[in-house]
């Protein structure tokens, strides 16, 4: 399914507009450098973003099937209309504490280049940021796990901006 | 008729079904000059039946081509079949320039198609198509090869004369091969002539080639008729007679086996014309083993056929499927419904229009998956086109029978099928058939034997594979396994499981490694690629008479009923066609022994795999008299004990899309209507696991 009718799907609720604005091609900010759009989601309380072009569909929850043995890596899968999709605890994956659902919990369906599909279990979608290539800076030194590609800033605080590719690779150990 | 119809539609619509057929007849042209300049290139007999298969590929063409009223390709085809039919009748000799001139004109073809539907690109390749049309008129024109001398054969001068072009110059092919020539003799019952002469025809044709079948004079009574089959063959005629084992067959030598014959003198004789209508077409050992359809039939079945993108039936397969989960949806409605007091005569109504609901839609589904079936018969006639071309190479007389190229299986594990089947055939000819001095002195036929059987059992398909060869040298398989360390020295295997080590990675049961096999690959890249597609492989040998191995297969892989059970909190889906039997058992009539838990099924030890253990669940509590379901493939089997059965569904098995790519013992997920997916078990991974871990034990 192409992101575009993802997008259209009927659970996605307020956030089509929301990801329908952030993702106009070719916006570029008044000086002419190229903006990025990242999907900004609390996790365990701090805030990390997601490119938004990777963003296929964000769903409210639902049940989860666990797949028997590999528990402790994916929670298990969802079925989205029909499509059988692996959800990760982004907590869990990022070394916090275990997930608990609330009621602004979400899943993130995301999709990278290679065409790997996941769920990504949050605490809460928060909003589209917009920011210049250039403000995007190098990584906290301390992220052992690299799963942190860069760092930018909304008002007075860092945001996290996630590396897909390899949030999405997890060791075959199964 | 259909064909009118299409011609008086839109025209570009015609100008695709035209392009679309066209292709198709390339393509197996272009397969088959491959075929003839391998052969070439190895200075080799040109295979008759290639040539035969050309010019009838190039004669389908040009009446497809006129049939659709496109010119060029009309006229480059007609003397195309010029030049190939003078090829096969002897007449041209087949040489590499030729070869070079034919591969040229199919890819003249080629770009004509592309062109077609812009007359003015096809004008533009006016003059290149007439430059290759007078070429090829020129190359067919060459000079007749000088007649031989049929006058030392024991044949009646009548008979000789009723031959074609085409069976005189098989007859000369096969006297300077120094082949026997016999006469073959028998009368059969007017009535029912037709079947003794196929059977008869068909018998000769496995140990020689049918030159000419002509009806022949003979004292008979007039409720008989007498045929005379001219035959070529390896055996002289006593061992002819011993092998077709017909006693009233009477058989004459025309020419013993000799030194191939002189080079031809010119004599008299030229050319001579005017054979039986009927029963004039001689077919050579190679031909298929059905029928060959006259190139009339062929368009018309052509015409009638509508090809599809196999991704457009993905598409409606996956459509009618989320149908059937909403149908499911529906009926859990209906059920809540029919438990409220102010709904339920309301349900009984919703029940009956979703119970025709459901009718319309099983037939919907079986419609749309007869769409996906398509006959063995493609994959068996690549088969038998390696075959003819190893049996070459590997100087091996080898013969093919095929059985059940009618059965039908999904188009995508026809596809998926091709490279395991050929595979296993190239084994049986490489490894299994021995030389023909190996056989003679061993007082087996000359010629090897592979059969190839296909049929359905239930709703899988088995393709068995036979030889008549050497069979599987278990001792030595033995020693090369436990020299590779895949069984401890010593350690005690059944007959079967030594059998089974053939589909051990890296063992190939010869030590030479040959071009044709034993290029590491093997068997078990037959095994990988089959349980893939949820089928299995097994193998019987017995040493010294042959080898068979039998593929097994769904048919298909789209909609299958599964049955749904829970373990602890979770439920799993069970394809329905691994299971066997479903029963009750009481805690205590599971024994064990050695760790491991067995139940007594009649008489027979069935090792028992409690799915929760298995898969680790834990949070909730066990049944006190759980379920047992066997499941097998094949001969392996095993019980699963689970708590609950939560009954029979239609399922639509989906990948698991995600990071982890590798989760043993699953195949999948489905969802049932309600969001929550269900995981369809692998059956064929748990009953291997368990084969496993007994060895381990």
């Amino acid at each position: 399914m192409s992101e575009a009718s993802a997008m259209r799907g009927p659970t996605t609720g307020a956030w089509e507009d929301l990801a329908r604005s952030a993702s106009r091609p070719g916006e570029t900010a008044a000086g002419g450098e190229s903006l990025r759009q990242l999907l900004c989601l609390s996790v365990d309380g701090s805030p990390y973003a997601v490119p938004i072009e990777s963003v296929r569909e964000i769903v409210r929850m639902r049940k989860i099937t666990p797949i028997p043995r590999v528990t402790r890596r994916v929670c298990g899968v969802i079925s989205l209309r029909g499509e059988i999709i692996q959800v990760l605890d982004l907590r869990l994956r990022l070394g916090l504490s275990a997930f608990e659902a609330t009621k602004s919990s979400r899943i993130v369906v995301v999709q990278v280049d290679d065409g790997r599909v996941a769920g990504l279990l949050v605490d809460a979608v928060q909003e589209v940021l917009r920011v210049g290539e250039e403000a995007i800076g190098a990584p906290a030194s301390s992220d052992v796990q690299a799963l942190v590609e860069g760092l930018c800033t909304r008002g007075e605080e860092f945001v996290s901006l996630l590396d897909l590719e390899r949030v999405l690779e997890l060791e075959d150990d199964a | 008729m259909t064909r009118r119809k299409v011609q008086t539609r839109r025209r570009s619509k015609a100008d695709r079904e035209f392009v679309s057929e066209a292709e198709e007849i390339l393509e197996a042209m272009r397969a088959d000059l491959a075929d003839l300049s391998d052969r070439l290139a190895a200075c080799r007999e040109p295979d008759p039946e290639l040539v035969n298969s050309l010019f009838r590929s190039a004669h389908s063409l040009k009446a497809l081509a006129g049939m659709f009223r496109f010119d060029p390709i009309q006229g480059l085809s007609h003397r195309l079949e010029d030049v190939l039919d003078g090829l096969r009748l002897g007449r041209v000799p087949l040489q590499p320039a030729l070869l070079a001139l034919i591969d040229e004109t199919v890819a003249l073809f080629a770009a004509l198609l592309e062109r077609v539907g812009d007359p003015a690109a096809i004008e533009a390749s006016g003059a290149a198509t007439l430059e290759l049309t007078e070429r090829i008129a020129a190359a067919a024109s060459a000079r007749p090869e000088p007649q031989d001398d049929f006058a030392s054969l024991d044949l009646d001068p009548m008979m000789l004369r009723a031959l074609t072009e085409y069976e005189e110059h098989r007859l000369r092919e096969n006297l300077r091969r120094g082949r026997h020539i016999a006469l073959v003799q028998m009368a059969f019952d007017i009535t029912r002539f037709e079947e003794g002469l196929s059977q008869l025809g068909g018998a000769v044709r496995e140990n020689g080639e049918v030159l000419s079948t002509l009806p022949s004079a003979g004292d008979v009574p007039d409720s008989q008729i007498r045929f005379a089959l001219l035959v070529a063959t390896d055996l002289d005629a006593e061992s002819l007679a011993a092998h077709l084992d017909l006693p009233d067959a009477e058989i004459r030598t025309v020419r013993a086996s000799a030194s191939p014959a002189v080079p031809a003198e010119p004599a008299a004789g030229g050319e001579q014309a005017g054979a039986p209508a009927a029963l004039r077409e001689a077919e050579s050992e190679e031909a298929p083993a059905q029928p060959a359809f006259t190139d009339l039939e062929s368009l018309k079945s052509i015409s009638d056929t509508v090809r599809v993108d196999i991704r457009k039936l993905d598409d409606l397969m996956n459509l009618v499927g989320e149908l059937v989960i909403q149908r499911g949806a529906i009926g859990d409605l209906i059920a809540r419904l029919s438990s409220q007091a102010g709904t339920a005569r309301l349900a009984d109504e919703f029940a009956k229009v979703h119970k025709s609901l459901d009718r319309k839609l099983r037939e919907l589904q079986s419609a749309v998956l007869e769409v996906r079936m398509v006959p063995l018969r493609q994959v068996f006639e690549k088969v038998s086109r390696v075959v003819r071309r190893l049996r070459r190479d590997l100087a091996k007389d080898v013969e093919l029978e095929i059985r059940g190229a009618d059965t039908e299986l999904d188009k995508l594990i026809v596809e998926a099928l091709v490279d395991p089947l050929m595979h296993v055939v190239r084994n049986a000819i490489d490894h299994a058939i021995e030389p023909p001095e190996e056989r003679r002195a061993r007082g087996k036929a000359q010629s090897g034997r592979i059969a190839i059987d296909a049929f359905q059992r239930g709703s899988h398909v088995v393709i068995a594979v036979r030889d008549d060869g050497r069979g599987i040298d278990t001792e030595r398989l033995r020693a090369k396994a436990e020299e590779q360390g895949l069984v401890e020295p010593g350690a005690l295997l059944s007959e079967k499981e030594t059998l089974d080590l053939v589909f051990a990675p890296g063992l190939s049961s010869r030590e030479s490694v040959t071009e044709t096999s034993g290029r590491g690959v093997g068997m078990d890249v037959v095994r990988a690629n089959l349980v893939a597609l949820g089928g299995l492989v097994d193998v019987e040998s017995t040493p010294g008479r042959g080898t068979t191995i039998s593929m097994t297969l769904p048919i298909t892989l789209a909609i299958i009923q599964s049955l749904i059970v829970g373990a602890r909190e979770q439920r799993f889906a069970i394809p329905l066609n691994a299971v066997l039997e479903t029963m009750v058992v009481d805690a205590d009539a599971i024994q064990v022994s050695e760790g491991r838990e067995l139940l007594n099924l009649r008489g027979e030890p069935l090792v028992l795999r409690r799915l929760a253990d298995e898969f680790g669940l834990q949070t909730g509590a066990a049944a006190e008299r759980p379920f047992v379901i066997v499941v097998g493939i094949g001969e392996q089997r095993i019980g699963l004990v689970v708590d609950r059965l939560e009954g029979q569904q239609d399922t639509v098995i989906k990948p698991i899309q995600g990071p982890i790519q590798e989760l043993r013992g699953i195949s999948g997920a489905t969802d049932l209507g309600d969001q929550d997916p269900v995981l369809v078990l692998d059956v064929t991974a748990l009953v291997e696991d368990a084969g496993r871990r007994r060895e381990a034990a």
